[in-house]
This record gives C-alpha cells, structure tokens and sequence, in this order.
C-alpha cells in the first residue's frame, strides 16, 4: 500500500466517521474486495469502507468530496462487467451492512429498501402479502437492490414484467457533494424531467443510491412451464418469432443450446433432455381461465415449429426445478471449464439464427467451446466462451472472439449490452455503437452530475481520445456506417 | 412520409449562432401544457414517415411529426397497440409531442407509462447535433439512458427526430364494470381485484361510483360477469356497455375537464400521490373531483394560488401541476424542485442546450 499524504488524511477523517473494524485498509483486508464477478480486472483501492447508517454514507462522500478521492460504490460484488471494480486511488464504498427491508406496503403494493437488500430477499418478504419483485437476475441469491439499479438488471420475467427500470417508484440517496436527493416519488410520476430512468444504469456514476421503493406485483393466480426441445437451435430461434407473432407474452422465454443443457443437467438434474440441440423454457401465467386460453395456443404454435418433444411441469417443484436448471447455467458451466467469459450483447429476435451460426462459427475458428443461455424473448444473448486463464494467451483471444460478438450484435441492430453493463469490460466495443458527438453527450451527462469526475470514474463511457484508437483495433467498424445502414431499412 | 433532419438542423444551427430561442411545435394538439413561449417556432411535422414496424419484434420506429393516428392504424392493422393509451388532445398529435408531453392514459398503473415503452431516440440537441440513443431492442444498457429521460422533457433538452417504441399484442376482449363505493373504499378493493387474478386495464372514480375495466382473453372476459357477481355480490355492480367513457377520460372530453372561462384564474389540476394517501387537505368531499390509476392521480379545478396546492402537495407526500389554465399568467404550472434536483435541471439543460434556444422556460421559467 503506497503510502500517500492523500491516503493518510482519508484514513484520519474516516477515523473518526466510523468503528475502526469497518475501515478496511491493509493489503489482506482489500483483497477480497479487489475485483467483481468478471475476476479478470483486479485493482486494490486505497480503502474500503463498511458504513452502518445512511448519516455514515454522506459523511463518507463529503470527505472524499473535500479530498477529491475517487470513489466507487460496490454492492454485492456479482457485477461481470467490472463496474465495481476499485480505483487505485479511491475508495471502495460498500454497501452490505445497509441490508434492511424497511418496509412492505401491501396497501401500495410497494417495498421500502435498504440498498444492500438482496434481490431475492424482496420476493421472499414480500411472499407474506402474496406480493412479489418481478425482476429476478439469475444471481438473485446474492445481488443487491442497489446493484441492480445501477446495471438495470434483467431476469428470466423480464419479456413480461419489464427489468428494473420499470419496477421502480423512487430513488433516495446522496450526490458527490453529499446532498441528500430525492429523485421520482411514491405516486406514478414525479414532477420535472425523468432523472430516474437516466440514474438507472447508470453504474454508480451519477449519485450514490441509499434507498430504493419497488414495485411489487400480486403473485398470479396461476402459473405453467414448458420445456420445448428442438434438435436444430435456429429452429428453435424460430419459434420464439413465432411464440411472439402469435400475440403471446410468456411470462419467461429463455434458451439454452446443447452444451449448456448438459452442464446444467449434470448439475441440477432439472429433467432437460441431454440429446436436444436446443430447448426453450417457457412459462406461462395469469388467471387460470387465461393461462388456459394461452396454453392452447403455446401448444399449437410449438408444434408448428418443429419441436421435438414438450414437457409440461406437473408441480410447484418441477416447476421450480425446470427453472433452477436455467438459474444455476452460469455455475454449471463454471464447473466444466477453469474460466468462462460471459457475453450480452442484444439482437433484434429475427436475427437469432444468424448470430447463433456466427458465434458457432467463431467458437470452431478460434477453438473455443461456447455455451449459450440466453432471455430468448428479449433477443438477449449470453454466450459463455469456455476458456482456460492460466494458458498464456487464452484470455486476449477470448476476449477478442468476444468483441467480434459484440460487432456482429451491432450489425445486425443490437447492442453490445443488454443487462450487465459496460464497467470497464466493453468501454471498448461503445465507440462502435456510439459517434464522438454522442459519446461526448454522455460525458456532459455525466459532468452535469460530477463535475469534479469523482463517482466511480473511467468506467462505462470511453474517453473521446481512446475512441478512434478502439475503432482501428475493431477492423474500423465507425457508427457512422452503421447510422447509414439504419437509414437504408427505410 | 418525408425526411427532413437536415431542414431541423439546419434551422437550430442557425438558432444556436444567433442565440435566438426556438419553440418547437408538432401538431400543436397539447401547447397549452406547460408555460407559452414567445419564440420563433420550429416545426417538427416536416419530417414524417413510420421508418420500421417489424410486428414479430413487437418494434416501430417512426419521426416524431408522424401522426399519432397513422402510427396506432398501422398497429392495429397487425392487431398491435401502444401499452400507455397517449391521449391525443387533437387529431392531429403527433408522435415527437406524446414523448415530449409524456402523458399516458388509463391503463398506465397496469401495463406501462410513455417511457416504459421508449426504446430509443434520435434527438438534435441544442448544439444541432444529430444524437442516436438506445436502440431497438427490449434491452440495452451501454451508456446513460437518455432515450427515457427524453420522456417528458416538454422539448427543454432536445427536439425528438425519431423514436422507437415497444408495442404489444391488443387484448382480444375487454368489459367495464361499475361499483358504487366511496373513494376511499377504491384502493383496498382494486388490490383485492389484483389479488384475484382479475385482468385490470383501467379504473376511475367519477361521481360516487369505481368504474373498472378489465381486458383479456374471450373466455376470460365472459366469466367475469358471473365471477364478479359471486365473489363480490355485496357490491352493487353493473356492467357498463359502451366503451366510450375511458376514450372520454382519456382525451378529457367529459364535461369535467372543461374550464368555465366566466373564472379568469381557474386552473384544472392534476394531483399524483401514493395509492393509499389521505388526499381531504386538498381535495374535500365537496370538491367536484375525478381520480383515476388506482387513486394515484386526482383531477381537480381551483383558483387558489399555485403555492398554496404545490406546499399541500408536498405535504402528503404528493406532487401538483397546473394541466391547463385560464390565466396564461401563470408561469409555476409544475410543482416545485428541491434545491439539488433543480441545480441537477440546470446543468443538464445546459448540457443538452448550452445556449438554452430549446423551448426556454416551457416546463421552469429559470431554464
Ligand atoms: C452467476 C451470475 C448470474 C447473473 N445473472 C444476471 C441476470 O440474469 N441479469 C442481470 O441483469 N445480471 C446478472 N448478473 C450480473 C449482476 O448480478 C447484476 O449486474 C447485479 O445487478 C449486480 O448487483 P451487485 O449488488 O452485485 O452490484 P455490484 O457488482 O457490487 O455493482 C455493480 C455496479 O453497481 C454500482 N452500485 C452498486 N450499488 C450501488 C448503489 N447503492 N448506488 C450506486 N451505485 C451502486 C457499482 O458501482 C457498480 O458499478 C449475473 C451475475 C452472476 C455472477
């Protein structure tokens, strides 16, 4: 630990903001909190902090504040883009120990939380009221709340219920200079422009969160879940056009390709078929007059797309079963392979068997075994290239495999993200999507919120000077070009 | 269908050098919402066409002067919808002044308001820079979300090119029913309804009585008639047979919106609070009063000083808006900001438009 004027007067004012145990300054304590889920970026902050209390969170910012220290907020760590990962000379602000439900409102059907609530812990609460979260990341076991308002986390109920900007009613917390914020309101609409939207995502650039009020929904009277398989994946992408042409909305569509069925079977024996190609993952709910009306229809449009055998879960728990199988791919397929690199880009659904073929193509190209789980429904791809760290070389490759992904999800009218964000991992791949003009917008966005470039600096938006520089890399794919190709579909 | 971005930028360029304000209009069908401006018009209804509907993507793309009308015909003709009902307010809206006003209609609490339903935009800011943000599809984080927050901006931070929107499948029936109760009786039954299984779309409470409509499947809607009378046979219920009333709630066209011009300062108000709050110190059993999203909005007309509605406002935890008003006079049509979210205004306006030429004063008079 470099010891620096700026990191002895930081530990001195912390001294006296907090109990010495959660002060976490030598290289033993930090270690732990070094890096996110993508494990790959890995940087020690100068300190973390635990604090208790909301009064403990502002004073923590004011002193960065008056120090001019960068600091990073980090919630439960799940994140796989590197967003929380530590500034080397900043601090590191967790937000575990502020994991309280401060209250359930069945009457508003609304839940009052602490930003280190686990995603879970919601619907679990909630449960009592017959009430519960609907976005539910597949990391819901141990992702916070304050995590997922920063990443606009998705889930498996997402096509349905929307992801978390769409489940939220209010946002409490501090700006850089410490001030108290309220932003939207316990009503529908707040008055003044839609800050909300804009600070969900935002990666914990534009203000700390400390309180979060959900949307809860009542649990559906009725509820069924379909398990398709397919022996050809580009027709199973297929019939989710189909699925949705026919007017339905399943409350889950999810995909999973052969090497994730069998990772997943062998590790939560969920009843898949190890010898489909592809299945889908259907769930269906309402009241049990529409769930009937909507089944009837499933089954019609599934078998006029080629299935090769359905399922339907007779139970609760085969139910739940089918589902903890999709739940647990990301670690299923961690036990089959030392490292796995997971992608997020977002296609347009028609472009499913394209991309499929493409990123099969890819994985024969440069070696790589990818499994793919993905939100069919939201044409949200997870591809999870398989890989080994510690053979020298294997890393950059997958990583650039990985980008070249994320340029094919732009081509065909995606984005290089759909849920996990851009931390530090895809600042590459965003002058792609993005011009300089629109890169330098997100800069005044971010400056109109911290000036000084305090919260969690360098992630998310590209610094103009790199762009040009990422672009050559990436074979000069400019936005530009792909501006004109949105306007020749016209 | 017509594209005339460069004709747009090049009229705010012009702006922007001369630091002269522009005030941007579509088809003029919701100018009374928010403060009048005095300014140079610029209009948006050049630049038309819907650019892509793809109906299994459940995508369309249109330019912000197309009408409002020719983009839900077009949905309607592949049995498709926009999810918040914008209300029109004329024929001739136009779809950059529904994302702009950001208004949605009766079935917002259920299925989805005006920015839930934004996927992307392309905007010129203040500068005359052509900017895309978002995208098409249903999920996208890179960058900041500045699709959405176009969502309601009354035009301050950027005049809209383009947008794309999510559209759903239409329900394929839907009935009305009517149930005399009192309005605080209102949230605790519409919860139970929810509970129930019951496909809710819209609700209002209008004259004494909770009129609640329900959209589903066929076999869904016809057993409600029955269900609802079993399950809730203390209630006096009746089915309401024409629909049109939620098409007159929506497009204000029930004879309670309208102002009696005969009171110069009188200002129709639309109150937004939680479900469950106790609404007496602003709107009393004597009021004549309409509210609607499952008692989280209130419509209601007074003449009293816009202080006095925004702090009672404040009080229960609410927020208040002038939605139209006889006295042009009146310039706080929207309740008030606390000191750090309206600096948080300040700087993004003078982000977007750092010569603030966009609608000044539209939506606060200090930018
Ligand atoms: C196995 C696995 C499965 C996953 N599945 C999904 C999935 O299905 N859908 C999905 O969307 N994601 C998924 N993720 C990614 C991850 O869980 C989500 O991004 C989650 O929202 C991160 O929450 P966290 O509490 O771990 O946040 P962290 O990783 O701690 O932080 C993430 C970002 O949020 C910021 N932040 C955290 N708390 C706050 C706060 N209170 N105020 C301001 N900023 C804050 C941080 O600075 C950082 O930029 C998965 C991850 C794993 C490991």
């Amino acid at each position: 630990m470099p010891d620096t004027k700026k990191r002895r007067q930081l530990l001195e004012g912390l001294k006296s903001l907090l109990d010495a145990q959660y002060i976490l300054s030598t290289q033993e304590q930090l270690k732990p909190f070094e890096c996110d889920g993508l494990s790959v970026y890995r940087e020690l902050p100068l300190v973390a902090v635990l604090p208790g209390s909301t009064a403990e969170v502002q004073a923590i910012i004011m002193l960065c504040h008056d120090l001019a220290v960068p600091l990073v907020t980090r919630g439960a760590g799940t994140g796989l883009s590197a967003g929380a990962r530590p500034h080397p000379e900043g601090l590191l602000l967790v937000l575990t120990r502020l994991s309280k439900i401060l209250d359930i409102n069945p009457k508003t059907m609304t839940a009052r939380l602490e930003p280190g609530v686990r995603n879970l812990a919601i619907s679990e609460a909630a449960a009592e009221h017959c009430l519960f979260y609907a976005p539910d990341p597949s990391s819901q076991i141990a992702c916070s709340i304050g995590g997922n308002i920063a990443e606009n986390a998705g889930g498996v109920h997402c096509l349905k219920y929307g992801l978390t900007v769409h489940n939220i009613l209010r946002l409490k917390g501090f700006s850089m200079t410490g001030e108290e914020v309220v932003i939207g309101a316990e009503g529908l609409d707040s008055a003044g422009f839609n800050l909300q939207s804009l600070i969900i995502g935002s990666e914990g650039m534009l203000m700390v969160i400390t309180e979060i009020t959900v949307n809860l929904l009542p649990k559906p009277q009725h509820t069924e879940v379909l398990l398709a398989a397919f022996d050809d994946i580009a027709t199973a992408g297929q019939a989710v056009s189909n699925i949705i042409a026919a007017g339905l909305i399943p409350a889950g569509l999810e995909m999973m390709d052969n090497n994730a069925i069998c990772a997943a079977e062998d590790y939560a024996h969920a009843g898949y078929p190890r010898d489909a190609a592809a299945i889908l993952l259907i769930e269906i709910d309402g009241s049990t007059t529409n769930v009937e009306e909507q089944l009837k229809i499933m089954r019609e449009v599934l078998n006029n797309s080629g299935l090769t055998a359905l399922k339907i879960a007779r139970d609760d728990n085969e139910r739940a079963l089918f589902w903890k199988g999709r739940k647990s791919a990301f670690p299923a397929v961690g036990r089959i392979s030392p490292d796995y690199y997971c992608m997020d880009g977002t296609i347009p659904r028609k472009a499913l068997p394209e991309v499929l073929g493409f990123i099969t193509a890819l994985s024969d190209e440069y070696g790589f075994l990818v499994a793919n789980v993905f939100h069919a429904g939201d044409g949200n791809l997870h591809p999870l290239i398989l890989f080994d760290a510690n053979v020298p070389g294997q890393l950059e490759s997958v990583e650039e495999m990985g980008g070249r992904i994320l340029e094919k999800c732009i081509e065909v009218g995606g984005t290089i993200t759909g849920e996990h964000g851009v931390g530090l991992e895809k600042i590459r791949q965003m002058p792609l999507q993005f011009t300089d003009l629109e890169i330098s917008q997100f800069h005044a966005v971010k400056m109109a919120f911290d000036p000084d470039d305090l919260l969690n600096p360098g992630k998310n938006i590209p610094m103009l000077k790199h762009c040009q520089e990422y672009r050559a890399l990436s074979r000069n794919l400019e936005p530009n070009r792909l501006l004109t190709q949105h306007k020749t579909v016209e | 269908m017509q594209d005339s971005v460069h004709i747009l930028q090049q009229q705010v360029t012009q702006a922007f050098n001369d630091q002269k304000p522009l005030s941007i209009v579509g088809g003029n069908s919701k100018n009374f919402y928010g403060n009048p401006l005095d300014a140079q018009t610029i209009q948006t209804t050049c630049h038309t066409g819907i650019i892509e509907h793809e109906p299994t993507e459940l995508v369309i793309t249109a330019r912000a002067g197309t009408p409002l009308s020719e983009i839900e015909q077009a949905l309607a003709a592949h049995h498709q919808t926009l999810a918040f009902e914008p209300p029109y307010f004329s024929s001739e809206a136009t779809v950059g002044g529904m994302i702009s006003a950001g208004l949605s209609g009766p079935a917002r609490p259920y299925r989805a308001s005006v920015q839930d339903a934004v996927l992307g935009c392309t905007i010129l800011n203040g500068k005359g820079e052509v900017l895309r943000f978002g995208g098409k599809v249903m999920k996208n984080v890179a960058g900041y979300d500045v699709s959405r927050l176009m969502v309601g901006s009354l035009g301050c931070l950027g005049i809209i090119l383009d947008v794309t929107l999510k559209v759903i499948p239409e329900t394929t029936a839907e009935a009305t029913f009517i149930f005399k109760m009192k309005p605080n009786q209102c949230p605790a039954f519409m919860n139970e309804l929810r509970h129930q299984g019951y496909p809710v779309s819209a609700s209002c409470h209008f004259e004494g009585e909770l009129l609640v409509r329900f959209s589903g499947g066929n076999n869904e809607i016809e057993s409600l008639n029955k269900s609802l009378g079993t399950n809730y046979a203390y209630i006096d219920t009746r089915q309401l047979h024409d629909s049109g009333f939620w098409l007159d709630l929506k497009e204000h066209s029930l004879p309670f919106f309208s102002l009696d011009k005969e009171d110069a300062d009188l200002s129709l108000w639309r109150l937004s609070v939680a479900a469950d709050t106790d609404v007496s110190s602003l709107i009393d059993a004597q009021t004549n009063f309409i509210s609607e999203w499952g008692n989280c909005v209130y419509w209601f007309k007074s003449n009293s000083q816009s202080e006095l509605i925004f702090n009672t406002a404040k009080n229960i935890g609410g927020s208040a808006s002038v939605f139209k008003t006889n006295n042009d006079a009146v310039t706080n049509r929207f309740q008030p900001l606390s000191a750090v979210v309206s600096n948080w205004h300040k700087e993004l306006k003078n982000a977007f438009d750092p010569v603030d030429i966009l609608n000044r004063g539209k939506m606060y008079v200090e930018f």
